[in-house]
């Protein structure tokens, strides 16, 4: 059973650079010198915000968006490598030297986002400091997660994937509902749609999962957890643990501040 | 190349480097041999080393329960073992196994790290090569994802013939099964057509590559696509 994360800082309602579990991590010195740089932008579902080979020109922190990172072939099929939310950053090619990455970043759930134009991210990644330590850190949570998830597409039914796609969504976002197609799961776990709509109908008819019309609600969480293949908490453990290496840090550690 | 003259052969990480940091570094190196199977890494376990490799290869794995773990990344004189030691996190994210014997440098952990406080040109360099690793891991998983298991099968006998110091490897149908992500049957019939074609011969245990060109065209794109 795992606790829901809870990206909120008590009593704020309005965005806030704390609902990225990165950018609330960091001290106050560092917030002072990236804050003033962030842009809250909208992010709408289906948007691209890179097409793979493109050279980035800014990083996005995800507050109560959610981004995949989405390997497109020549034939047009993809599948999902990575999924990015409240917990990380978009972009991380352009901190690790990369510039452009193979991948297509495409909104999956609509929200927002703080975007931080490349220059003002090198200048605090290059002075090796908490930033370009957190960040790295980060980067090993997502080598984990890639893995996973290749294993995951290779060994388990897409029962067990879709439930592992539904957690990892639900944990990123605020709620227990999220607004998607049907088409765009089967893109994500690069299955037919016809997959998605048998496995998401067991789950409905089980009453784990309500879903109409691109919307779907999760019902019975615990089920939904029991019947997902281990991946999910590989997955979110090693997320939890980042952040908990993190906790000890004076000023941003205090997760309330 | 000059680089690693210490030793006959080269590892083009190391080589990459700048006088200095490459000096430095080989300094805390030292020269092992390799054993087929040898496992090197343990998801979740601290790293002892990191490893260079020379003539030999590494293959990093994924596992999910109840299925032998498959291969997502391919490491041998090109890259090292161990390049998420600068991401500040001693465990490994990965089981890591040797399956082309050789030589390789090593050093330990805790050498590498002070190093790495002290040489922002590694550092950087290691940077990069984390993320050639990180394209090469997107790259395997959409290729076992969607595939014919014999495009697979070139693709990762053309990786291993770029790592490897000869036209022979040495592994068992049911180990490259494993590997790839499938079962052994598959391997036998995948590793047949190519046989028929004349570009691989084997026999217990020994792959020969016969024709390189044929295997290219036999391949993926995905070998076009990663650096090798």
């Amino acid at each position: 059973m795992f606790k829901k994360p809870e990206p909120k800082c008590e009593g704020c309602e309005s965005p806030c650079f704390q609902d990225n579990l990165l950018l609330k991590a960091i001290s106050a010195e560092v917030r002072e010198r990236i804050y003033p740089h962030l842009k809250l932008t909208e992010l709408p579902l289906g948007d691209v915000l890179y097409e793979s080979g493109d050279v980035m020109e800014s990083v996005y922190f995800p507050t109560n968006s959610i981004v995949s990172m989405l390997y497109v072939m020549e034939d047009g099929r993809s599948a999902e490598i990575s999924v990015v939310g409240n917990e990380g950053i978009v972009g991380i090619a352009l901190f690790m030297g990369g510039l452009s990455t193979p991948s297509r970043a495409i909104v999956q759930s609509a929200g927002q986002a703080y975007r931080l134009d490349s220059k003002h991210l090198k200048a605090e990644f290059s002075r090796h400091g908490e930033l370009h330590h957190l960040l790295l850190r980060y980067t090993q949570a997502l080598i984990t997660q890639m893995a996973q998830t290749a294993a995951c597409n290779r060994h388990h039914s897409i029962d067990q994937q879709l439930c592992r796609w539904l957690l990892l969504s639900m944990d990123r976002l605020k709620g227990d509902q999220l607004d998607m197609t049907q088409e765009l799961i089967a893109n994500m776990l690069g299955v037919r749609r016809e997959g998605v709509t048998e496995a998401a109908s067991k789950l409905q008819s089980a009453g784990i999962i309500q879903y109409q019309r691109g919307h779907i609600r999760v019902l019975d969480r615990p089920e939904l957890e029991r019947r997902c293949c281990e991946c999910y908490a590989v997955v979110k453990k090693e997320s939890d643990r980042l952040f908990e290496a993190f906790s000890y840090l004076p000023e941003g550690g205090s997760f309330h501040s | 190349m000059t680089a690693t003259c210490k030793y006959p052969e080269v590892n083009q990480l190391i080589a990459e480097l700048p006088t200095r940091e490459r000096d430095e570094l080989l300094d805390h190196c030292e020269l092992i041999e390799l054993t087929n199977g040898e496992v090197l890494s343990v998801r979740q376990v601290s790293y002892s080393h990191a490893w260079f490799p020379l003539t030999a290869f590494i293959s990093v794995k994924a596992a999910v329960s109840e299925h032998p773990a498959m291969e997502i990344g391919m490491i041998g004189h090109e890259g090292m073992l161990g390049v998420t030691l600068l991401l500040a996190v001693d465990q490994a994210p990965h089981q890591a196994m040797i399956t082309g014997p050789g030589k390789a440098l090593r050093i330990s952990r805790v050498e590498l790290q002070e190093l790495l406080l002290g040489c922002p040109e590694l550092l950087l360099g290691l940077q990069h090569y984390c993320f050639q690793l990180m394209k090469q891991m997107t790259q395997t998983a959409i290729c076992t994802h969607f595939h014919r298991v014999e495009e697979r099968l070139a693709r990762w006998l053309l990786m291993t013939h770029d790592r490897s110091q000869g036209d022979d490897l040495y592994l068992t149908h049911q180990l490259l099964a494993n590997l790839l992500g499938v079962r052994r049957s598959a391997v036998t019939l995948a590793s047949g057509v190519l046989k028929k074609s004349g570009l691989i011969g084997y026999s217990r245990g020994r792959i020969r590559i016969l024709d390189r060109q044929g295997l290219e065209e036999a391949a993926c794109e995905c070998y076009y696509v990663l650096p090798s």
